[in-house]
């Protein structure tokens, strides 16, 4: 039998005593080299794909779209990454590049590289193409990643913004609907509000109750009857003190019970407010009823804004989603400020947790471009020829630490006789706490999108012509607008089954009025909060288009739309009558209570006072012994 | 199937005669690093060149790395929020603002959640785990040590030739 930690047996003990060494193994250096020789050929075989993988991966979790490198090289002498066959896909078109580069060529500083920072001095881009086919389909941004949640919440933005689509339904045909007044919204809150009402009634009620008057009646008449009367000199001093005492304490009694009524006549003024508040809203809710009834009938749209709205909203707003997109994907990766910021770790088996940056004033940030410049031309007349100048400056992700707000400018001229030219500009500015960004785009000469009309079985094709964005955001608030002239635009009608051909006379009156037109000028404007704005689309089409709608049958839909609002305001009426009239009840039920609950408690209080008066000699002016 | 062998060979032998308490038992601590924090990082292949320079059990270490690798998964919440508590306190603000904004500190990844708090958990554990082992060692010499020694099992490892090469890792 053995101790622990004593020699356990015979075989241990006749060992031979074990030599006594240092702490370092020197044997072990040798595995040491060995791995370290393993990772020398490994990354003179593998390392250039391994980061190749690595900043495709991060590129694309990076933009929200796939970027592809076909090839890289590492120069580690002079800290220079060079990049073949750069391509990066359009988040909204899969089968479509945004931008091609044959070859990107990164300096990068060597200090902040041992800080894990990546401050690339120049940058040079090679074979630089715009909006090129993708022979094969990009992979979708991963689902859980920021890009396709913003695309997502992009897509509900946009739903928002859709304008109803454009009726051109013949007067003789407009339809006689009978209202489910159960569909109406005014009716909806009349209801609601009822059921408010009735809550604020039994409140009132209860309200009253908790008075409790008639205690303090019953206390003050019992009081008034027992004194009725007495004198100090029939009662004595005590019997006189004593009585002082108890008309005292039942006057103190109705002045507490006039305070709670007062306190009860503020909650019925308010309920009568909130009462009123009710009504009033009823009356912004029967406007939309107007409209649902408008809509029910297929009464033609003939308003100028409803009509370019109806016609070039979806365009706009497919442009000014794309902005806001990369907008929103600034703001994510280029925040303001300097406090330590948290993101998810790296992906692993084990858990990712969250990486915190810890951003340090007058260092290096993670990531800095101090300057690209790109210069070019691409001849031949393809769509892509010109002459490309870009640049920008001070691309980072931490624009405190540069303390110099993100520039960009972009300047294409075609050589290929075809007039086309392309200036763009544009600042990030997240160097303070508040984000303001501006961006100018100005294209001429250049095909303008070609999109099928809402409502009508007719394709727009812009042609060539001239567009403008101009964006301002500061905070949460933007002010956007596109303009486009195309001065050539042709209109093609489609007969799909989707739109079902020309349907009516209504319908053939607006596709002659929108043939005629071949210039065509479109104001698109976007403001207010960036997550629910406005957007207001205009254009000359739209003008002249309700001009003729208006002449040809504005006095029919102008009876039609008094027919629509008689049907609703005839069911509203019915249906908030009863409401109108419980507020009302309400309110004189309120005032009656609190007028006969002041009336009960002044004329107690009157006799109360003169019981008071009728026991202390000379009105009080003089204390009874004791009295304090 | 050959590193398993040699594993098992070495954990064998470790725990029979090769080093002592002290040496098996700080081995293993050493080796709860890399079961308990997140393999792919800086500070483990510190801890396994330690493993291999230091005159401690380099088998009791891979043992450990087995043993501790589950918990590290369990305990990984729990890291998570002390590494969170640690990063996020404005007390130590300043520290982490100076540490990882000096060269070559970002690269260790402690201003991950997971990554600090449980290399801080392992640095907490360390001593625990250190004196633990070193009761169970010598328990086990004491008690069944002779019995497995006697085993054909055990002869049958330690006669593989794969066992030759553990023998430069045991403790002198």
């Amino acid at each position: 039998m053995s101790t622990a930690g004593s020699a356990p047996s015979n075989a241990l003990e006749a060992r031979p005593a074990r030599r006594r060494r240092g702490v370092v193994r020197w044997r072990g250096l040798i595995p040491i080299v060995v791995v370290l020789l393993a990772i020398v050929v490994g990354w003179l075989t593998m390392g250039e794909a391994l980061l190749r993988n690595t900043i495709e991966e991060g590129a694309t979790k990076f933009l929200g779209t796939e970027v592809d490198i076909a090839s890289l090289h590492v120069r580690l002498r002079d800290a220079t990454v060079e990049l073949q066959g750069v391509s990066i896909a359009d988040p909204f078109d899969r089968m479509r590049n945004l931008v091609e580069a044959q070859r990107v060529t990164a300096v990068l500083e060597g200090r902040p590289l041992l800080e894990k920072k990546i401050i690339v001095r120049t940058l040079t881009l090679a074979g630089v193409n715009t909006g090129t086919a993708r022979r094969t389909a990009a992979a979708p941004a991963p689902r859980d990643g920021f890009a396709a949640s913003t695309l997502r919440s992009l897509d509900t933005w946009a739903a928002r913004l859709r304008k109803p689509i454009a009726s051109f339904t013949p007067i003789d045909t407009i339809r006689a609907v009978v209202l489910d007044p159960t569909k109406l919204a005014s009716v909806q809150r009349a209801l609601e509000a009822g059921a408010r009402a009735d809550s604020l009634r039994d409140a009132l009620a209860a309200g009253y109750r908790a008075l409790a008057l008639q205690t303090v009646h019953d206390s003050a008449r019992a009081v008034t009857t027992r004194l009725s009367g007495a004198n100090p000199r029939t009662l004595g001093i005590d019997g006189t003190r004593k009585a002082v005492a108890d008309v005292r304490r039942t006057l103190a009694q109705v002045d507490s019970a006039k305070r709670r009524v007062e306190a009860l006549a503020r909650d019925a003024r308010t309920t009568t407010v909130v009462l009123g508040a009710e009504l009033q809203a009823l009356d912004s809710a029967r406007r939309e009823d107007y409209a649902f009834a408008r809509s029910l009938m297929k009464i033609p749209t003939i308003e100028g804004p409803d009509l370019g709205g109806a016609l070039f909203g979806d365009v706009s707003i497919d442009r000014f989603q794309k902005i806001m997109y990369w907008a929103q994907m600034a703001q994510k990766y280029v925040p303001p400020g300097l406090l330590p910021r948290e993101q998810p770790g790296p992906k692993r088996l084990r858990m990712a947790g969250s990486t915190i940056a810890f951003p340090k004033a007058r260092e290096y940030p993670d990531f800095l471009l101090r300057r690209g410049d790109v210069d070019l031309g691409i001849g031949g007349k393809s769509a892509a020829s010109g002459k490309y100048v870009a640049s920008v400056t001070n691309v980072t992700t931490m624009p405190a630490l540069v303390r110099e707000p993100m520039r960009f400018t972009l300047s294409r001229r075609s050589t290929a006789g075809v007039v086309a030219a392309i200036d763009a500009a544009g600042v990030l500015d997240h160097v303070g706490g508040r984000i303001r960004d501006s961006l100018g785009v100005d294209a001429s000469g250049v095909t303008l999108p070609s999109f099928p009309l809402p409502g009508l079985p007719m394709r727009a094709t812009l042609g060539e012509g001239t567009s403008r964005i101009d964006l301002l955001r500061v905070g949460d608030r933007v002010a956007a607008r596109w303009t486009i002239h195309a001065p050539g635009v042709t209109w093609r009608r489609t007969d799909s089954i989707a739109t079902g051909g020309v349907k009516n006379t209504m319908q053939s009156l607006a596709l002659r009025v929108i043939e005629g037109v071949n210039d065509l000028e479109i104001v698109a404007d976007l403001t207010g909060e960036i997550a629910k704005p406005s957007l207001a689309v205009r254009s000359n089409l739209d003008r002249l288009l309700a001009e003729r709608m208006r002449a040809v049958a504005g006095e029919e839909i102008a009876k039609a739309e008094a027919k629509a609002r008689a049907q609703v305001d005839r069911i509203v009426e019915e249906k908030t009558a009863p409401l109108r009239a419980k507020a009302d009840s309400l309110r004189a039920q309120g005032e009656q209570l609190v007028a006969d609950a002041r009336a009960r408690l002044d004329e107690e209080k009157k006799k109360l006072d003169e019981r008071l008066k009728a026991l202390l000699p000379t009105g009080g002016l003089i204390k009874l012994p004791g009295e304090e | 199937m050959l590193a398993f062998l040699k594993l098992l060979q070495s954990l064998v032998k470790e725990l029979h005669s090769d080093g002592t308490p002290a040496q098996v038992a700080f081995g293993a601590a050493l080796g709860a690093a890399l079961g308990l924090t997140p393999i792919a990082n800086v500070h483990n292949v510190v801890i396994f060149a330690l493993l291999l320079l230091l005159n401690v059990s380099f088998g009791a270490g891979m043992l450990a790395w087995a043993v501790f690798v589950p918990l590290g998964f369990a305990l990984d919440p729990l890291f998570h929020q002390i590494g969170r508590a640690l990063l996020t306190s404005r007390a130590l603000a300043p520290m982490w603002t100076s540490w990882f904004n000096a060269p070559l500190v970002p690269y260790t990844n402690f201003n991950n959640t997971v990554v600090l708090g449980s290399v801080v958990g392992w640095l907490v554990l360390f001593a625990p785990i250190f004196f633990l082992a070193k009761w169970l060692i010598v328990r086990y010499r004491a008690t069944y040590g002779e019995r497995v020694r006697q085993s054909k099992l055990y002869r049958a490892v330690t006669a593989s030739q794969a066992y030759n090469v553990y023998r430069w890792f045991r403790p002198e």
